[in-house]
This record gives C-alpha cells, structure tokens and sequence, in this order.
C-alpha cells in the first residue's frame, strides 16, 4: 500500500511541478465527486472489511472493526454528507483520519484517487461556493489553476468531533 | 506512506510519565504516613521515625520536581521541608494545627500532579496561602532541655559531633527519663551491614538507638568495633539478655554525681585529657549517624573535635578508603534509594501485552480446528494428529498460565484508593466537626488496577455523603444513647468473581417518607407512582439524577455531583451499587464490581445474525423459550421460570434488528442477574463460551448504551459485548418501577 501511495505521489508531484510551498491532498471520490483531505490527516487506507454494526449508535456510524487488535469506529461518508447511500464495494476503502490527538475514525469512501500536491493559489476558499457552506468544507482545489479537475478539500475536525 | 498512529511521543514525555507517577507514588505514601503520624499525635505516642520517613519523602519530592522543572512542586517541598525538620529536630511540637497544614500539602501535591499532568488547574493561589502558612509556622519555635544531657558521663567528643537530630532525640529521651546504655559490639566489616541491622532490629522493642561511632579500639584489618549509645527504659539486665551477639558488651552510662556542667551549655568544652574509650562514649571519627544522607540539609558543619590523642584512628580502618564517612555513611535502610523490589508499570504496557494474549488465544483455537481437521480426514496420519493435539495442549497450558500471570500483575490491592479516603475521612469531619472514625476492613482485596483509579471518585462521594447526611451531630448522637464518635466501615472482600465494597455508617439512617417527598417534589416520581413503591425501590431514588433532599447545597455534598454520579460510574466499570437503610441505625452502601477488566468468560448469542456476547459473570442460566409461558404485564413481557416471574427483554427489538424469520426454531432466554436484578435476554441461538479481551469502543461511541466494548472473534469479526449491568438498568428503569415491582410480586 504505501509503495503504491508513493508511486501515486510522484505521478502528482510530476503534475503539479515542483514551485512553491505545496500541501498534499489524498483525493477519493464519493458519489461521483471528488473530495480530498490533507494526506497528513491519514494514517492508513483499509480495503473493505467486516463491519459490526452497532445498535443505536447514530446513523452515520457504519459500525466499529478490528484494526490489529485495536476497535475502530468507522463513518460512512455518505451518510455523513447525506448524499444518496450506497453499500461498501471492491473499490471502496476506510481512511484512517488522525488529526494527532483524539481518537482515530474510520472514514468510508467509494474509491481512492491519487494525491495532489496544491500550492495556495490552486487554492479556493469555500465561500466560492456562496452562502453557508457546511464546517467540514475548507476549500475548492484546482489542480493547475485551469479547468479539469476540481477537489472539493475537506476539514476532517468536525467530521471527528462530531461523527 | 503516511505516519502511523502509535508511537507518538517522544523520551522527554516517557520520562515525564514516569516522574508524574512516581511522584504521586510518594504523596500517596505521605498521605498514609501523615494518617499514622494522626493517630500517634492521637495517643500520644510519636514514632520519631515516621517523622524521618515523611521528611525523606518530602525530601525526594523537592529532588523529583526540581529535576523536572516542576517549580510549584519544589518550592512547596522546600518549605515543607523546613516545617518537617522543625519538628524532626523538635524545635517546633506536632498538633493538629500542623498536621492540617501537612494534609493541605498533600492535597495540594495532588493537585499540582494533575496540573503537570495537564488534567486540571494550576492552584497557584492555594500554594501560595500554604507557603504563608508554613513560613509562620517555622519561627514558631520551641526552646529549653539542653542542659540535661551535660548530667550524663557523656563524651564531650562525642556530644560534638552528635548532629542537631541526634541532640534532639538525646533531650527528648532523657527528658522522658529513659536510661542510656552504651553497648560495644563488633562487627567483621564484611557483614556490618546486615548485622548492624539485625543488631538494630533486635535493640529497637528495648528503646531507641541515638547514635553509633566506631570505637578506633581493639580492632583488626577485618573487623571494627562500634559503640552504640541507646536509649531505654529497660534495666541493663534486660537489654543484655535481649541484645545479644558474640562480641556485644552494655553497659549503662552514669548520671554524674552532682550538677556539674553550666545550665545551658549543650556542648561542653573538650577536655584536655578524654576518658579512655571504653570507659566513657569515646567516638574517633565521625562514621556516619542515622540520618547521614539527611544531614546535609541541616546546614550544619559536621566536623568533629580531633584531639591530638585520637590520631591513630585512620590507621586501625585501613581497608576504608580515605573519608571512611563514605562506606558506612547510608546505613541502608536509611538510604533515599528504594528499598522497594517492586517496578512501576504503565498499565496500557500490560494492555498490551494482554492483547498479544488475546490474539494468542485466537491463534489457539485455530490450532485446536487444524487439529480436529486433520484427525478425522487423515486415518493415515494418526500420528501426526496425536503429536499436534499434544503441543496444542502444551501451548493452552502455558497460554493460560501466561494469561492469568498478566492479571495477576494488574491487580492492586485496594487499600491504593482507601488510603486517600482516610484523608477525605479526616479532613471532612475537621471542617464540619462531626467525629468520626474510619474502620477499614479488607484493604488487601485485591482488583484490577484500572477499577482501582476510577473507584477513588464515587468512593469519596459515597463516604461524603455518609458523613454529610449519615452521621449526626455529636449532640444529636448523645441524646439517641450512640457513642459520640461515629462510625463509617469501609469494607471490602471478594465473592467468587467480584469484589464488593461496603460503606456503612451509623448515623441516622434514610427517611422514606422524606426521600419520597422530596422525589415528588422534584418530579422524579409521579404521585401515583410513589404509592406503589416498595421501600427498597424508594431507597434506589437516591441515585437518580437530580435527587437532592438539601435544600441548601452544603460544603460536601449537594453541589449536583450526587449519588447518580456514583452510580454511573460505577456502572461503567461493570459494576452495580445498592443501598439499604435503616431509620435510627445508619445506612450502607454496596458497590458489587467484577475483579477485572481485562480477560472475561463470556457466553456468544446470536440475534438476527449478529453475534453478541455476555459476560458469564452476569449470567445465571440460559434455557429455552417457551412461548407459551410468556404473559404480559403492562406492555413488560414476563416469563414464569419455575414459579417465579422473570421480565423479558427481546435484544432484537431493543437493538431494532430485524427478527430470525425461521419461526418454528426455538429461541433461547438468557437469564443475566446483577446484584439482586435479574433480566431474561431472549436471543434466537446459543453459540458457545469463550474467553475474550475486551476493548472499550472509541469515544465517538461513548454515548451509545447498552455495550462494554467489543472483542475480536478470529477471522477479523467483531462481537459487541453487552453490558448487562446498564441493559437491566434500561429496562428496568426507575420509571418503571411498577412493573419490576409487578414482576417481583410474581415472583416472592
């Protein structure tokens, strides 16, 4: 797994060249968009593994699994972000989010991308968006400054303070 | 890739853990010294010893906290310190007005571990006031008794070099007419240490030794003789036949015939001429007194006379190296070093290790299947079977033996979380001047260490609440023919799997109409409902959130951390808490927990599918469902189990899973029973037993009820484990008591 991070790594440090202060952004997709989050704030990518639902735990919460002897709790993100549900298929993976302290969450997303490095001015704040936008969005990324492709970046704080 | 998760954390905070725990180590031992130095002050016998051990330990804590920077921490040792060694020194007398200031010190030393350990305030103020108070208290000093030690046929050498403690202790036992006895004993320097001690110990029933000087007489290259000056009130007789040894000699130091030395002179001017050694308590060289390491702190220069007739000293201890003060200096009992022989481990060290043990496990039963497969395919290889089953055995036997060795080392004895109810004990009824004394019983039960922390809390409130709303007022106890002191028992002991804690009082006991008034009052239980309680589920009322019957909060309790507090606490550890009472006679309290936490016997069930399991603590018996037999009373289904009734309680329902379909298969009842509630779980299949590690659930699940954490099956499945305890609470909840009340009148 972390080869292949590494071997994605350079593909997008080959996209994104080499100029300026650069922050790395792991890209997954969830409902045919595409979100992305600090890399930094992952610590692991799980691929798909049986979850234990546990009864009456809020609606998000997919359940908890073993991650080498350690219970984690994992968010299904789609239900977080209320988007139309979908169950967890071959392409899906659980993010490990750790922001350093608290407990690490299991975050399920359709399909991991790749990672992009994003200077700042590849960088659009989320009131682009207009209006209220929701706590966890922190930003819009475009990759290249041009069309193509656009990241909606996340902030994971208040996806873990409130799963 | 990406960092991982563990292994944050660099030296420094290790190292800082380990300073925080040791140094709460020494005030938890400080505060079980200042509680014995409460009840010697109490019968008025002082144990000079104590003192010394209080100082040392205030002493290591400056060391401690000025090697971490912790400032708060060291100036209050230094002051302490002071304090400590007026009184060492007796320069300023023990009462209770110094022992309050002493208590304060620990409670403050808590504080500012919590501080340091970044889990509370900094009570800077509180220092602050501390110091101011300690600081008066060393210029309040105590003078007078010097001049008796000049009546004895004491060296004046020896009186030189005698330290400002050693005086001390030679005023206060003198004053206290005790003899003194000079004994002569010599020791082969290869075992002086233990036999010095085994000396030690066979002098100290008889008296107190002061000090003890080599003689620089009679010795050889192997041995050296030492002179001991004791003090007791035994006659030489007695002392002769209780001190004993090859080369022991006593005798008793005169008093001088008349009132020789000026008053006021402690030390008398050397002689010209000193008696000869053995005639009179003759010290050559200083060696080292009982309070060697300490005596730095004293400031005082400890140079002794050396009169030009004492020359030969260093000659006669050639085998010491130059300062011959450095060999013998630290008797070791005496030593800062820990003479303990245990090792501080952090807990979450041996969780882990209990995990290893619970994936072991896992890799067991897999053997065990291996071995089973491979028996009954393989006719030919036999053999093979044989062998695997044998090393399957052998790998349970020590698996097991490796398990029950990590519980082992996770158990504390309780007395860690009594100790500092003692000082709550005290320190509550000095404020509010209500006597009380604290018997403890069953301080050695041991439990696991993580239940031990969380037990101090709700232990505190339970005893606050006893003294706070139990206990009368001396007057009060008077006129009902009680004894004026009142009583609060804290007792524990172990009933097969779990321990249980009781904190009983003797005061006035629990008013039931009061209780049920003010619970109507406040809206806990309607009108309606308060008329159909027993007097036990009244008593229960106490532990709803809210319950108060103070109008007025006081100091102690009644500030909204109530019994609800304790019960839920309580219940997070496994455990239950009861309460009964009796008007006139006092009330008890009842904590019921499992021993530990780490490794349970669970039975696995399945409903819809999913698997649970349930702690076969909490289990009485599981049998099948007789659908016919279920009634309903009030909604509650109830099941008649061989004459008496049991409320059910269908886990598909409750978790909203979606029923087995297969309807002609009988499902199966649980019947869990904690303390004395009991709860039939209806499941639809019995799976089996197992020994499992348990594992909390992360916080972002702490609001979920019903579970105690989840453990892993093998094959990465997960099984929720339920918590039985706060399942029965649920369905049995206090609001619906009429219907328990229903069920039990089914049942008696």
């Amino acid at each position: 797994m972390a080869a292949l991070v590494r071997a994605r790594e350079k593909r997008a440090v080959r996209r994104a060249g080499e100029a300026g202060r650069r922050v790395e952004y792991l890209a997954f997709l969830l409902a045919g968009e595409t979100y992305a989050v600090p890399i930094a704030h992952v610590a692991e990518i799980l691929r798909p593994l049986p979850i234990t639902e546990v009864p009456r735990a809020a609606a998000t919460v997919l359940g908890v699994v073993s991650v080498r002897g350690r219970l984690l709790t994992v968010v299904d993100l789609r239900r977080r972000f209320r988007l139309p549900e979908a169950p967890l298929e071959r392409k899906s993976r659980i993010l490990i989010a750790d922001l350093g302290k608290g407990e690490q969450i299991g975050l399920a997303v359709d399909e991991v991308h790749q990672v992009w490095r994003l200077a700042a001015e590849e960088i659009e704040p989320a009131n682009v968006l207009g209006g209220e936008q929701p706590a966890h969005i922190a930003g819009i990324g475009r990759p290249g400054g041009g069309e193509g492709t656009i990241l909606i970046l996340l902030d994971l704080r208040p996806i873990l303070e409130t799963p | 890739m990406v960092e991982g998760g563990g292994g944050r954390g660099d030296g420094g905070d290790k190292a800082r853990d380990e300073f925080l725990s040791e140094a709460q180590e020494l005030v938890d031992g400080l505060g079980r010294d200042l509680l014995h130095l409460d009840e010697a002050l109490k019968v008025g016998r002082l144990d000079a010893e104590l003192i010394n051990d209080i100082f040392r330990a205030v002493h290591t804590l400056k060391g401690l906290a000025g090697l971490f920077g912790a400032t708060r921490m060291a100036g209050l040792s230094h002051e302490l310190e002071d304090v400590l060694d007026d009184l060492r020194l007796g320069r300023v007398e023990l009462s209770q007005a110094v022992l309050d200031l002493l208590f304060q010190a620990v409670a403050l030393y808590g504080r500012i571990l919590a501080a340091e350990g970044g889990a509370g305030p900094d009570p800077e103020a509180e220092v602050e006031q501390l110091l101011v108070a300690l600081a008066q208290f060393s210029q309040r000093r105590v003078g007078g008794g010097a001049g008796v030690v000049s009546q004895y046929d004491l060296d004046p050498g020896l009186l030189g070099v005698l330290t400002e403690y050693e005086e001390h202790r030679l005023r206060t036992n003198i004053q206290q007419g005790q003899g003194l006895y000079r004994i002569r004993v010599r020791f082969s320097l290869a075992t002086i240490d233990s036999a010095l001690d085994e000396l030690k110990a066979k002098a100290r029933p008889h008296g107190e030794i002061i000090t003890y000087l080599p003689t620089g007489s009679g010795a050889d290259i192997d041995t050296i003789e030492l002179e001991i000056l004791m003090a007791s009130r035994a006659s030489v007789e007695l002392l002769r036949s209780a001190i004993t040894g090859p080369d022991v000699g006593i005798d008793e130091v005169r008093r001088r015939a008349g009132p020789s030395a000026r008053p006021g002179t402690p030390t008398p001017v050397p002689q010209e001429q000193p008696p000869p050694a053995h005639e009179s308590f003759a010290p050559p060289t200083r060696v080292g007194g009982d309070l060697g390491v300490l005596s730095r702190e004293t400031g005082s220069v400890r140079t002794p006379p050396e009169p030009a007739a004492r020359k030969p000293t260093p000659s006669v201890l050639p085998s010491l190296p130059p300062p011959p003060a450095s060999r013998l200096a630290s008797p070791p009992q005496m030593s800062l070093r820990s003479v303990s022989q245990t090792v501080r481990v952090d807990i979450r060290k041996l969780d882990r290790l209990m995990t290893v043990v619970g994936e072991l496990a896992i890799v067991k039963t897999a053997i065990a299947n291996l071995t089973e497969r491979v028996r009954t395919r393989a006719a030919d290889s036999r053999e093979l079977a044989i062998e695997l089953l044998r090393l399957h055995r052998t790998f349970d036997r020590h698996l097991s033996q490796m398990q029950s060795g990590i519980l082992e080392v996770r158990m504390v004895p309780l007395g860690q979380a009594f100790d500092k109810l003692a000082r709550v004990v005290r320190q509550i009824s000095r404020e509010h001047g209500k006597e009380v004394n604290l018997v403890v019983t069953g301080a050695e039960t041991e439990i696991d260490k993580l239940i031990v922390e969380e037990l101090s809390d709700p232990l505190m409130h339970m005893i606050r609440n006893a003294i706070d709303h139990g206990t009368e007022s001396r007057d009060e106890r008077l006129a009902v023919g009680k004894p004026p002191v009142g009583t609060i028992a804290l007792n524990a002991f172990q009933k097969g799997n779990h321990v249980v804690i009781e904190v009983e009082d003797d005061g006035r006991g629990m008013d039931v109409e009061l209780l049920l008034e003010a619970a109507v009052r406040r809206g806990l239980v309607s009108r309606d409902e308060a008329e159909e309680l027993s007097p036990r589920e009244i008593l229960a009322i106490v532990f709803m959130p809210g319950f108060t019957t103070k109008e007025v909060a006081t100091d102690l309790s009644g500030r909204g951390v109530g019994l609800d507090v304790v019960k839920t606490n309580i219940a997070k550890l496994g455990g239950i808490v009861d309460v009964t009472s009796e008007r006139g006679i006092g009330t008890k309290m009842t904590i019921t927990l499992p021993i530990t936490l780490a490794i349970i016997n669970v039975l696995l069930v399945e409903v819809g599918a999913r698997l649970y399991a349930v702690p076969l603590a909490n289990v009485e018996e599981a049998i099948g469902l007789d659908e016919s037999q279920v009634r309903t009373v009030e909604t509650r289904e109830v099941l008649t189990v061989r004459g008496a009734s049991l409320p059910l309680c269908r886990l598909s329902r409750l978790f909203g899973i979606p029923a087995r379909v297969r309807d002609r298969q009988r499902a199966f009842v649980v019947i869990a029973q904690v303390g004395n509630r009991r709860l039939g779980f209806v499941v639809d299949e019995l799976v089996g037993q197992q020994d499992i590690v348990i594992k909390p659930l992360g916080r972002s699940l702490k609001s979920v009820r019903g579970f105690a954490g989840a453990t892993e099956l093998g094959d990465q499945r997960v099984a929720l484990v339920l918590d039985v305890a706060s399942l029965i609470e649920e369905v049995l909840a206090p609001t619906e008591t009429r219907l328990l009340a229903a069920a039990e009148g089914g049942r008696n």
